[in-house]
């Protein structure tokens, strides 16, 4: 018998008792639907801990900073006693250069963490962590900017802030401003004259040394602008001040939290020629100094990120950066965490669907197994007219598949309506059915359909034709 | 022409009830030669529509032999028994027995599609068929839309489009009034002679029966005699 004449008889058979075939079919539709909407519901969440994550420095990056001897001695390979060469294990250009060649790296950047303090009417800012990065690689950030923009290459020093550090200002007495307020200090981060230190252990010691430092703010002259600050009576004298322009202000509100929002960027490169006219010869706040108080002749980069090609081999490069002595960290761990809970949440909510599409199956075992009391005479006739055993059995299975086929495709679309509602009313991506369910619902349905079928269909196989037209 | 198609030697069907044996078939010897009208009569638990079913191979006899159209058919197994159906016999039913949800065509053109024929050239057997019966003007027409002696009609059809080497028929004109049986008798005399099939009929009525070119008279499991 062809395949196709199978297929014909099938439809027939279920299109003769349309209602009850109805009815089954929609039992496979609700079971499918469940199970889609509920992996769908985990695949959500699945993705929102991912963008989270994401939010969180990035699902590919790993973070190097300088090793020591703890990290040296953890290390499994090389990484001699860093006490020999206490600049062996710093990172530099030569140390990028390593892990740009090894497997799966990307990308490798430097960043030069910097400090400053800085001074507007009456406010200051203290920045901790500056981010000096290279130009290029701030570019490629493709972060938006509330107001201007990223300096160009080869520009002076200018710095761009995180939409949040306006909140860190504090007033002449050191008490912060918005914290205590709710009010942002009255600082136009673009147009207002600043007045930046680098040199801030030297600025503080002036600070303490007396009040001088204060009346300086007091003041807040212009004249102050490239030459000594007034209070420098005292024994330590106050670091000079450098006005610095701002290149731009990253887009966001006040309580919309991005990576950038607490930082404060600049060009690498840029730091780099305004460091070397600032200090000349002496020791740079952060940096590491010879046994004799003398400074390197190079600048070690606070932190390298690299960028692996892949979320999969995150592990590998980190285990491989630690290896070398160095202290690599990654989202790696979170993710693989977050992987496995999302993992076992979708099995769970899975399992919860899986109960309706037993139910279902149940529902179909049923009522193939009443079709085919109805029918033992039909299927009696058939077999004495030369039907052959295999050809019933493939016959009802195609039914159970057809029930299944049907069931799949409604409660696919069915679960797709329900995911675009659940997302309509949460605003968000909490319902996302993946690309292969759409394949994958539907085969699985068929296949639970056939599996129910089965047993149904063994049983019209073994009829006996005689007895099958015997009972008229 | 007139070798035999069916012969069966010392047929044995016996049935356990409980304990007890009871003998349906006792040691049955036949012969029907090509292109015959055989009848076979007897009374209800004669043992006629056993020898039927043994004849067409939908039951095993517990001894004894039946060749048909060379085969030995006693031997084969529930598959094998399909595909010489399939290959060798056509089946006419008391009740028709046609498939609700088909029209006349697609009855008749059931037992090619079981063969694999495809669908253009069984529709044009079914409905040379059909005309072989009388029933152009019906053959979109579906069983209920039809009366018994139509519906037989199309059961005939349906025995015919598969140029079987015998036909079997269990009491073809038991559910049908007299002037229609005896028009569908006419039309089996027909089928035999003209197209020149074999055919087997069981029936309980002599008078049936004497439409047939032969009868085997069959009592107690036994052929009590031929004419």
């Amino acid at each position: 018998m062809r395949f196709s004449d199978k297929v014909g008889m099938a439809w027939s058979s279920l299109w003769k008792r349309k209602l009850r075939s109805l009815l089954t079919i929609l039992g496979v539709m609700i079971g499918v639907a469940s199970i889609v909407t509920m992996m769908a519901l985990g695949e959500g969440m699945n993705r929102q801990s991912m963008e989270m994550i994401e939010e969180y420095g990035g699902l590919r990056t790993v973070e190097v900073r300088e090793g020591n001897n703890q990290t040296a001695k953890n290390a499994s390979s090389g990484a001699d006693n860093a006490a020999s060469d206490p600049t062996k294990l710093k990172l530099t250009d030569n140390t990028i250069k390593t892990i740009q060649e090894m497997g799966h790296v990307e990308q490798v950047y430097p960043t030069l963490e910097f400090q400053a303090v800085m001074q507007s009417g009456g406010y200051r800012l203290g920045i901790y962590g500056g981010q000096a990065i290279p130009l290029e690689v701030l570019r490629d950030m493709k972060w938006e900017f509330a107001d201007g923009g990223w300096p160009n290459k080869g520009d002076e020093l200018k710095f761009v802030f995180g939409n949040m550090v306006i909140q860190d200002f504090e007033d002449s007495r050191g008490n912060a401003v918005y914290w205590n307020t709710g009010r942002v200090a009255d600082v136009d981060l673009m147009k207002s004259k600043m007045f930046t230190v680098f040199d801030t252990e030297a600025y503080y010691a002036s600070q303490n040394s007396g009040d001088g430092g204060r009346t300086a703010e007091a003041g807040d002259d212009l004249e102050g602008a490239d030459g000594e600050a007034p209070g420098a009576a005292t024994a330590t004298p106050a670091p000079k001040k450098y006005m610095i322009p701002t290149a731009g202000v990253l887009a966001g509100s006040l309580e919309d939290y991005k990576e950038y929002s607490w930082s404060v960027y600049c060009d690498l490169e840029a730091l780099e020629k305004m460091y070397k006219k600032v200090f000349k010869g002496k020791a740079i706040p952060g940096q590491p100094v010879k046994k004799n108080g003398k400074p390197y002749p190079e600048l070690f980069y606070s932190k390298l990120s690299v960028i692996v090609d892949d979320v999969e081999n995150v592990e590998a490069i980190q285990k491989e950066i630690g290896d070398m002595g160095y202290q690599a960290s990654s989202n790696s761990e979170w993710i693989a965490q977050a992987k496995e809970q999302s993992r076992s949440t979708q099995a769970l909510l899975g399992g919860i669907g899986a109960v309706s599409l037993i139910v279902a199956a149940i529902g179909i075992a049923n009522t193939m197994m009443m079709s085919i009391y109805e029918r033992t005479k039909e299927i009696g006739v058939m077999k004495v007219l030369g039907c052959g055993l295999f050809d019933i059995q493939q016959l009802f299975l195609i039914e159970a598949g057809m029930i299944g086929f049907g069931g799949g495709v409604t409660g696919l679309s069915l679960s797709v309506l329900v995911c675009l509602i659940i997302n309509k009313i949460t605003g968000a991506m909490t319902a996302v059915i993946p690309f292969w369910m759409y394949f994958a619902a539907v085969v699985f349905a068929i296949i639970v359909s056939m599996l129910a079928g089965f047993a149904p269909s063994k049983r019209a196989m073994s009829l006996s034709a005689l007895e099958a037209i015997r009972n008229n | 022409m007139n070798g035999s198609v069916i012969s069966g030697k010392n047929i044995y069907k016996i049935f356990k009830l409980g304990e007890e044996r009871v003998a349906a078939l006792n040691g049955v010897s036949m012969e029907v030669k090509r292109g015959e009208f055989v009848a076979i009569v007897g009374t209800s638990g004669s043992g006629k529509s056993t020898l039927l079913n043994m004849l067409a191979g939908l039951d095993k006899p517990t001894k004894g032999e039946i060749i048909i159209a060379g085969q030995h058919i006693e031997k084969m197994s529930e598959g094998e028994l399909v595909k010489f159906r399939r290959d060798h016999v056509g089946f006419i039913f008391q009740a028709y027995d046609l498939l609700p949800q088909l029209n006349a065509i697609e009855n008749v053109a059931l037992p090619l599609s079981f063969k694999g024929m495809n669908k253009s050239r069984r529709t044009k057997e079914a409905m040379h068929a059909l005309k072989q019966v009388g029933l152009e003007k019906y053959m979109r027409h579906r069983p209920t839309e039809m009366s018994g002696g139509q519906q037989q009609r199309v059961g005939i059809a349906r025995a015919l489009v598969v140029r079987p080497e015998i036909i079997f028929a269990d009491e073809p004109t038991g559910n049908l009034d007299t002037k229609t049986t005896i028009s569908v008798l006419h039309l089996l005399q027909e089928v035999v002679h003209e197209a020149g099939n074999t055919l087997v009929m069981v029936t309980h009525d002599n008078n049936l029966a004497s439409y047939a070119d032969r009868r085997l008279h069959i009592l107690d499991g036994e052929v009590v005699y031929e004419d």
